[in-house]
This record gives structure tokens, sequence and C-alpha cells, in this order.
């Protein structure tokens, strides 16, 4: 008899100690490019998504537990990730936010789906990460396809005849370009070009004196800003008055800069909001607690959507979810969370819900203006 | 036809900047036989000095912008050949003597720390020139207009190249140069300070690439830390392709490996640009086996 | 006394006890790096024949690398062939690459011909990213390939991988080893030291080098299959240039042996594992760790040690008693080994 009481007794306590720490503390993993070329956007993933969970510690927002966030580079390499992501996972973290790059993001995605921990993917836009039918994998970033779709309405609202489409090879841009291409092609658009510049240099004049040479009345460039800024100054210097539309990722306060606001003026771009732009509490809060902790504004969109990764694990978490698949079953329950780029919340597949893209135009000053 | 033209210019101009920063790469080469895989970041350096320098310059109002953008070229450019020197000292200087790719690697780590010290000190994201250090004022020749700037590099890295091999061929510093780069130990039996002269090969090679690195700055607006290692790789296949160690030939590597990436991404294809240029280039070499201007070194018997 | 030779045959028995059973005392991210270790080793213990012994400037082995990863995902995911029977086919692809392109320019000098090898890992990349012949899934790269069966037993944890790469790089050691140690490797290292006096002495340079590419091709190509198993997809950002750089480093630090080899390539690529804590800083002072490793240790970690021939054996069976007595200076004469 006291040995079943000594029994039961150990077996209480075994089942209680996991349930205590756990009540009292998740991990949740960041996966980030630290360092290599996406380095700004992944420390800025980094700010943002500490910012938050210090916030929700803090304040209490989590039904009784506490986030611990554990952070790993993965350098914008997929080698270098899949490392990132066994250390995540064996650190014991219940989900992981990242990360940039869809290659890079793919790279991690068997490991922490075969370690059943929840994976929120933030700047990830290749259709077919979704596709796969990992039950624990989100998204806080639209698909590629979305995306196409917004950009050849923009295109038709334009008025263009003549398409030029260029992209820079890599997944997410050229992935992008055939999105649009497809749809354009449908639409029976004529277009004149379509091919890939070299990311990372600084001379575009040979790319733009061909694009010229094409007589094309619009250029679609579905790569990122500092490509993007170098095509506008160095076509502001050869007079080309040609209509330039950009990608999301060409959404950067940087872009003006470079280009220079007399040669950016007009340039438009179709991208998901920027808590800037948005009149909702949760942006506006988000973006005081931000200026006040690391001093300016967050440059990035695809940093702000791993803030409304970490929105959406700690709503999951506050219903008391603290193991991965019911942290995933609360995800996928989530309706209209109030995010920062908009409201929250996930389909089947799990990607993210509503669409949010919008266009913006760049005014005289060098200011994004939200088009209606 | 004026498309052609046009792409031809748009090479130069491109071409003028790789030669810009070959010179330094040969120039240490042809004394060292070292493949200064840090060239490159120096060269990021010197766009970062530049900038700040341009920023925080208290000499802005005072001067004249000509005057001012003299004063930090110089400064730039000795900033950064006092690094080279350091360079030299504490990471080549030890393995002289050893096996010659002891000194690349080595070279390929200080590449690695200049490059991430960068981002460490100034952050991850791309800087920006000031707008007003941007002079966008064009000249027309020949009925094409072409941004002043433009010129300015082609004729920059021409002086640059001139003044060199002039220094190079024509002075008794020189003379002792060409001599440390043929036999560092007769030199020194002929009572040349090798070590010196090396010191000052670190402090040119090195000063000529800040330098570049600024003109790139001022031409396209935009710096960021990762770019010295793609500059410094078209730099070394500039100076090969020229016959490494000879500095008629970086400019000429320089000009034409410009070229041949205009020409090929105006009429084979963009993308593969790379590719072609390094397919020219390898084929340059089976025909010429050291370069276009290299010479043909007797081989030790 | 031990003598260094002993001393290094006992380090790497030690080495290969606590290798065994390593990742028994692991937990699974660090069983994972040791396997990235071991496929790195693999890299370096190829790219050793040709740089290491040959003497060969050769910045560009990613290239091979990569058409042994590539060939095995194309083909695995095509015909779904099981992914360790493409090991052969992976190698021979990547060797008869090398052969095509290596020919030609076998001959240039050093310098010169580090940078075609770099255009040639360039190359690579960029037709690898161009999705050259629509088979290589452009910078997407190609995803879905199938883990390995070996005799009906399905390779997936991470334990497992490391028996199996490290057993690869286990069975490379044996097989490269007794390679130096023959008449080609021989040849090798005298190619290394005076290629003209070793052509002097009739042995073909130019047909040596190639057979050295062809061969370190060979063992790199059969690298990336054992790559393309375990990350079950590949994409073109994973052979870059700086991936030939850090496997060029590696055999460079190394000195040029075997065990040095090894030594190295934990290292490297161990190093900036243990670095992670520093986060932004992790590859600043692996850089200067770099620097600092070759100021410290000019010529290698471990160059290989100077061959020693019995001469006195050797006489004394070939003359009668006592002759052999003649050859006295000592029974064993040193090679020595320059640089």
């Amino acid at each position: 008899m006291k040995r079943l009481f000594t029994a039961l007794g150990i077996c209480a306590l075994t089942l209680a100690l996991p349930l205590g720490v756990l009540a009292a503390e998740v991990k949740i993993g960041v996966m980030c490019p630290l360092t290599g070329k996406w380095a700004s956007e992944g420390q800025d993933m980094q700010k943002i998504v500490s910012l938050l969970a210090d916030e929700a510690n803090s304040q209490g927002t989590l039904g009784g537990n506490t986030v611990k966030l554990v952070v790993e580079d993965d350098a914008g390499d997929p080698r270098t990730a899949a490392l990132a992501a066994q250390k995540l996972v064996s650190s014991g973290v219940v989900a992981v936010i990242g990360t940039y790059g869809s290659a890079v993001t793919e790279a991690s995605q068997n490991i922490i789906a075969e370690a059943d921990v929840v994976q929120i993917a933030t700047g990830s836009t290749s259709i077919r990460l979704t596709e796969k039918g990992l039950p624990l994998f989100f998204r806080t970033c639209p698909r590629d396809d979305s995306q196409g779709v917004s950009v050849a309405s923009q295109i038709q609202k334009m008025g263009a005849k003549k398409i030029a489409v260029l992209h820079d090879n890599s997944s997410y841009a050229k992935g992008l370009a055939e999105e649009a291409r497809d749809v354009l092609k449908k639409q029976g658009v004529e277009l004149v070009f379509f091919d890939a510049l070299t990311p990372g240099e600084r001379d575009y004049t040979a790319i733009l004196t061909k694009l010229k040479a094409t007589g094309a009345d619009l250029v679609f460039y579905s790569g990122y800003y500092p490509e993007m800024g170098m095509l506008l100054r160095q076509r502001a210097q050869m007079n080309w008055n040609v209509l330039m539309l950009g990608g999301d990722a060409t959404n950067h306060p940087d872009l003006v800069q470079i280009a220079g606001a007399e040669a950016a003026k007009g340039f438009y771009f179709v991208s998901p909001p920027m808590p800037q732009d948005l009149d909702s509490e949760a942006a506006r809060a988000f973006l005081a607690a931000f200026k006040t902790k690391y001093g300016g504004e967050p440059s990035s969109v695809w940093a702000v959507v791993a803030g409304d990764a970490f929105k959406a694990l700690a709503a999951s978490i506050a219903g008391g979810n603290t193991e991965p698949e019911a942290i995933a079953e609360g995800l996928r329950q989530l309706r209209d969370l109030p995010g920062l780029t908009g409201n929250l919340g996930f389909d089947r597949k799990g990607d993210r819900v509503g669409a949010f893209y919008r266009t913006y135009v760049v005014d005289a000053q060098g200011r994004f203006i939200l088009q209606p | 036809m004026e498309e052609f033209l046009q792409q031809l210019l748009n090479g130069l101009a491109v071409g003028g900047i790789y030669a810009l920063v070959a010179l330094g790469y040969t120039m240490v080469y042809g004394v060292l036989k070292l493949i200064n895989f840090a060239h490159g970041d120096l060269f990021t350096i010197g766009a970062y000095l530049g900038m700040t320098l341009l920023v925080s310059s208290r000499l802005a109002g005072s001067l004249p912008p000509v005057l001012v953008l003299l004063a930090v070229f110089f400064m730039v450019a000795l900033l950064v050949a006092l690094v080279g020197c350091l360079l030299e000292r504490a990471a080549y200087r030890p393995l002289r003597k050893a096996s010659r790719l002891s000194a690349v690697v080595s070279a390929l780590g200080a590449s690695i720390f200049f490059q991430n010290a960068i981002m460490l000190i100034y952050g991850a994201r791309l800087y920006v020139y000031p707008e007003d250090w941007r002079p966008d004022f064009t000249v027309d020749i020949l009925g094409f207009t072409v941004p002043g700037v433009r010129l300015l590099v082609i004729v920059a890295s021409l002086v640059l190249m001139l003044a060199l091999h002039a220094f190079i061929q024509r002075t008794r510093i020189g003379a002792a140069v060409r001599a440390v780069a043929i036999d560092q130990g007769a030199a020194r039996l002929m009572g040349i300070n090798v070590d010196r002269i090396i010191s000052l090969v670190f402090l040119i090679g090195p000063g000529l690439g800040g330098a570049a690195g600024l003109m790139v700055g001022i031409y396209y607006g935009q710096i960021d830390f990762t770019m010295g290692w793609s500059y410094g790789l078209k730099a070394f296949t500039a100076a090969i392709l020229g016959g490494i160690g000879n500095i008629p030939g970086a400019m000429l590597g320089g000009l034409l490996l410009g070229v041949i990436e205009a020409l090929s991404s105006a009429y084979v294809s963009m993308a593969w640009k790379d590719a072609i240029a390094f397919l020219v280039l390898i084929l340059i070499l089976i025909i010429r086996p050291t370069g276009l201007l290299g010479e043909r070194v007797a081989d030790k018997l | 006394m031990m003598n260094s030779a002993s001393r290094r045959r006992a380090a790497s028995v030690i080495l290969a006890l606590v290798l065994a059973v390593l990742p028994l005392l692991l937990d699974r991210y660090w069983t994972d790096v040791c396997v990235s270790i071991g496929l790195y080793a693999l890299l370096a213990l190829s790219l050793n024949v040709i740089l290491g012994q040959a003497g060969i400037f050769h910045m560009g082995h990613a290239a091979f690398y990569a058409v042994g990863a590539y060939v095995t995902a194309i083909v695995n995911t095509q015909c779904h062939v099981p992914v360790l029977w493409l090991m052969p086919l992976a190698g021979c692809a990547a060797a008869l690459f090398a052969l095509i392109v290596a020919r030609p320019i076998i001959h240039l000098r050093g310098d010169y011909l580090l940078i075609v090898t770099i255009g040639i890992v360039e190359i690579v990349r960029i037709a690898l990213v161009n999705d050259v012949g629509g088979l290589t899934g452009g910078a997407n790269g190609i995803f879905g390939i199938a883990r390995p069966e070996l005799f009906g037993f399905k390779i997936r944890k991470g334990i497992q991988f490391y028996y199996l790469v490290w057993g690869m790089v286990g069975a490379s050691l044996l097989l490269l080893g007794w390679l130096a140690r023959s008449r080609f490797g021989r040849a090798l290292s005298y190619i290394k030291e005076d290629d003209i006096a070793a052509e002097g002495c009739g042995v073909d340079v130019a047909r040596y080098k190639l057979a050295a590419f062809v061969l370190g091709a060979f063992w790199a190509g059969m690298a990336g299959t054992l790559y393309a198993a375990k990350m079950t997809i590949i994409a073109p950002e994973s052979f870059s240039f700086m991936e030939s750089v850090i496997i060029f480093a590696v055999v460079i630090l190394s000195g040029g042996s075997q065990l040095g080899v090894l030594v190295s390539t934990f290292l490297f690529i161990g190093l900036p594992e243990l670095l992670r804590e520093f986060s932004n800083a992790r590859m600043l002072i692996f850089g200067l760790a770099m620097m600092v490793m070759m100021v410290w240790r000019p010529q290698g970690l471990l160059p290989p040690l100077p061959r020693r021939y019995r001469v006195r054996e050797r006489l004394s069976r070939l003359l009668p008693r006592g002759a052999g007595d003649a050859a006295e200076a000592g029974n064993t004469r040193e090679v020595p080994h320059v640089r």
C-alpha cells in the first residue's frame, strides 16, 4: 500500500513538474538572418519580436504564461538555416517564427515539421511552401499568386500597353514575375520583355538602354529596393519617362534616398500596408513602442510581419495552448485578430487570409502615399 | 548603331570603375605575388569613410564643394592606406616566407573580418550618399548625353593609371619597387629596404582602393557592407584579364570587362552576363595564358 | 619517446574512437553539426588531392560538388532511383565535367588557374539559377529528394546520417591515404614541389594533374549525393563561390595531411557554430580566427610528415650479409619536405 502511494506520488510529481514549468514559460524560436546580405531585415525582425515579447510578458497578456525567445541566425543561407532550425528544435521551442526568403525557409521546413513544432514563416511568399500539407506550418505574409493578381490589375489601371517585366532571379522575385506575367498574358497585354538582372550591382544602364529599345511603356520590376532605386535613378539620368512599377520588396524608405526624390517621383508599387499607414490601434501602439525603444520606424514590412507572427502566436498561447498541436489549432481558429499590418487569420493550408495588397505612389517629396 | 554606341559607353563607364579597383589589386600583386582578397573590403571601407566624412564634414559650409571633395578624397585615401598598411603588418608580413596560399587564406580571413566589422560599426542597412554630393551634370558628346560623373570616373582612372605607371617606371623609388618585385633577396643586397618598399606598396594599393570606393559612392550613391566582395572579384578578373601585375593591363582589363558585360547583357542575355564574362576570360587565357599584356614569364630551370 | 609519426598514429586512433561514440553523447543539433562537418571533411579530402597533393590552385570545388548534388537530385526526383545508388553516377558526372573543363586550362600558371576555377564555379551557379534545360529548378532548386536507404533500412535521423557520412569519410581516408602513398601520390607531390623537374624525370605532368582533378571531382560529386540526401532540398545558394572558399581555406589550413584536414574541418565548420552566441559578431571573430591561425601556423596545422625509406632493410635484402653495413649513415633516411 505504501509502495502504491509512493508510486502514485512520483507519477503525480512527474506529471506536475512539466506542467508547472510549461505554465511558467513557453519557449518561442526566432530564426532570422542576423548576418549576411539580409542582415538589415533580420536584425529588425529580432528587434520587433523581442519588443512584442517583452510587452506581452510585462503586461501579462498570455493567459498566465510567459514567453522566452530563442533567437538563431540563419545568415540568409539554406545550409545555415537547417542548422539553426535544428538548434531551435533541440532547445525545446514550441514554435518558430521565421524566416526571410522562401528558399531559406524551405530548408528549415522539414526539420521543424519532423520535430512537431509550429512554424510561422514571415517573408516567404513562394506558393509551394503551404502546398505541402504540413499541418503545423503557417505564414503571415501573402503568397506570390495573390500579389501577381494585384500587380496585373494595377498595370491595367495605369493603362500601359507594352509591358517589360524584370526580375532578379531570386526565388521570390522570379515567382512573382512569372505570376504577374501569366495573369497579364491571360488578359491579352503585350509583353515586350522578360528577363533577370544581377542583383547587388550598381550600374543598370546597359539593361535600361536595352529596355528603352524595346519601346515598353511600363517596366515592372519584381525584385528588391536597392536595385529598384538604382533603376529609377539611372532611368532619370537617361531622360527616359517610362512608368515604373515595383513589387512589395521595393517598399523601403531607402528607395527614395537611393533614387533621389526627383527620380522616384511617380513610382508605383504594390505592397501590404506599413503600420505607419494603418489607422488601427494595434499599429499605432506598436509604432510608439518601437520608437521609444529603438528610435525611428521599422524599415521593412517583412520585418513587421514577424511581429504579426508573434501576435498570432501570443493570441493562441493566451487561449491556454502551450503544446505545438494545440497552438496550431488555436492559430487556425483565429479570426480578425488586429495585427500590425491588418487583421490576422489563417486558412486551412496555413496561409494568411484576406487580400491586403494596396498600391502606393511616391510623391514629389519622396513620401509613400497609400492609394485609395 | 546608336544603341550599340550607347552600350559601349555604358560598358566603358562600368569598366572605368573596375579598372580603378584593379589598379590597387595589381599593384600589390605585382610586388608581392599576393592575391589580396581583402582589397575589395578596403574599397568598401573607403566608401563608408567617404560618406562619414562628407556627412559630418564641417568644411562643407566654408569651402567650395570641389575643394571639399578633394580634401575628402585625400583623407579617405590616406586613412584606407593606413588600414592597408596595418593589415600587411598583421596578416601578411608574418606569412611572407610561407607558401603563397597561406597568405591567400589570411587575406580571405581579413576580407570576412572587415566586412563584418563594417556591419557591426555601421549596421547592416545600406547607406546612401547625401544628395548634395552626387553631382548630376551632363555633358553632350557627339549627340550623346553623358552624365558628367561617368566621364570623371574614366578620366580619373586614366590619370591614376598614368601617374602610377610613371611613378613605377620613372622614379628612383619606383625602380626600387620594381627591384623588390623581381627579387626581394637581391634587392635587399643592393641596399633597398624591402620592408619599407612593401609598406609603401601597401599604402598605395589600398589607398587607390579606398579612393575608388569613394568614387563609387559619389557616382552611384548607394553603398552597403557586402559591395566589396563582388567589386573585388571583378577587379581580380580585370587584373588577370590584362595580365596581373601589369598596370596598363589592369586598366585595359577593367575597361574590357565592363564592355564585355554591357554588350553581353545587351545582345545575349542579361541573366547570363557574368557567366559570359567569365567564359570570355577563360577563352582569352587559353589563347594567352598570361593575360592580354602579361609578359611571358620564363619558367625557372 | 614517441616520434611524430607514431604520435600522429595514436592521435588518429583516438580521433577515430571519439568519432565513433560521439553522436551517442551529443544532442540532435550537435549531431547535425557533426554531419555537416563530415560532409565538408569529404569535400576537403577530395580537394586535398588537387590542392594539397598536386598543388593545383583550385578555388572552384563547389562546382563539382554542385554537379554531383544536382545529378542526384534530378535523377532521384525524375526517375526515382534510390539515392545511394546514385553515388557512383554523381561521382562520374562530376568527374566527366571536371575532365571537360580542366583539359584546356590545366597548363595555366597558379593565379590564372585560380581565377579560371572561380569562373567555373560562378558559371555553374549562374547556370543553376537560370534553370538550365528546365531541370535545375532555378533559384528554388530541387525539393523532395528521397531519404537514402541502406539494405532496406531508411536513414532519416541525424545520428543515422552521422554514421553514414562518417563511414564514408573513413573509407575515403583509407582509399585516398593509400593513393597518396602510391606511385600516383608520389608523382603528385613531385609535381607540387617542382613540376619542371618532374617533367624532366619523365612524369607526364599535364596528365597527372588532370587525373588529380578528375579524382577530386569524383569524390566531391559523391559528397554531393550525400548532401542532397541529407537536405532533401538543394538550391544554388548552397554552391556559391563562398562555399568553395571555405573548402579551400580548410585544405590550406590543414597543411595537407589527412589528419590535418579533419582537424581543420572541425575548426572551420564547428567554430562558427560555437560562436553562435555572439550572434552578429560571429563572422567577425571567424575572420579574425582565420588570420590568426594562418599567422600562427603558416605551414598549416599538420603538414604531411617527411617520407621515410628503410634503406638498410632494403639493402640487406638485396645484398649479401655484411655488405649492408655500408649504408651505416643510419637505417632510415629522411627526405626533407621542402615547400
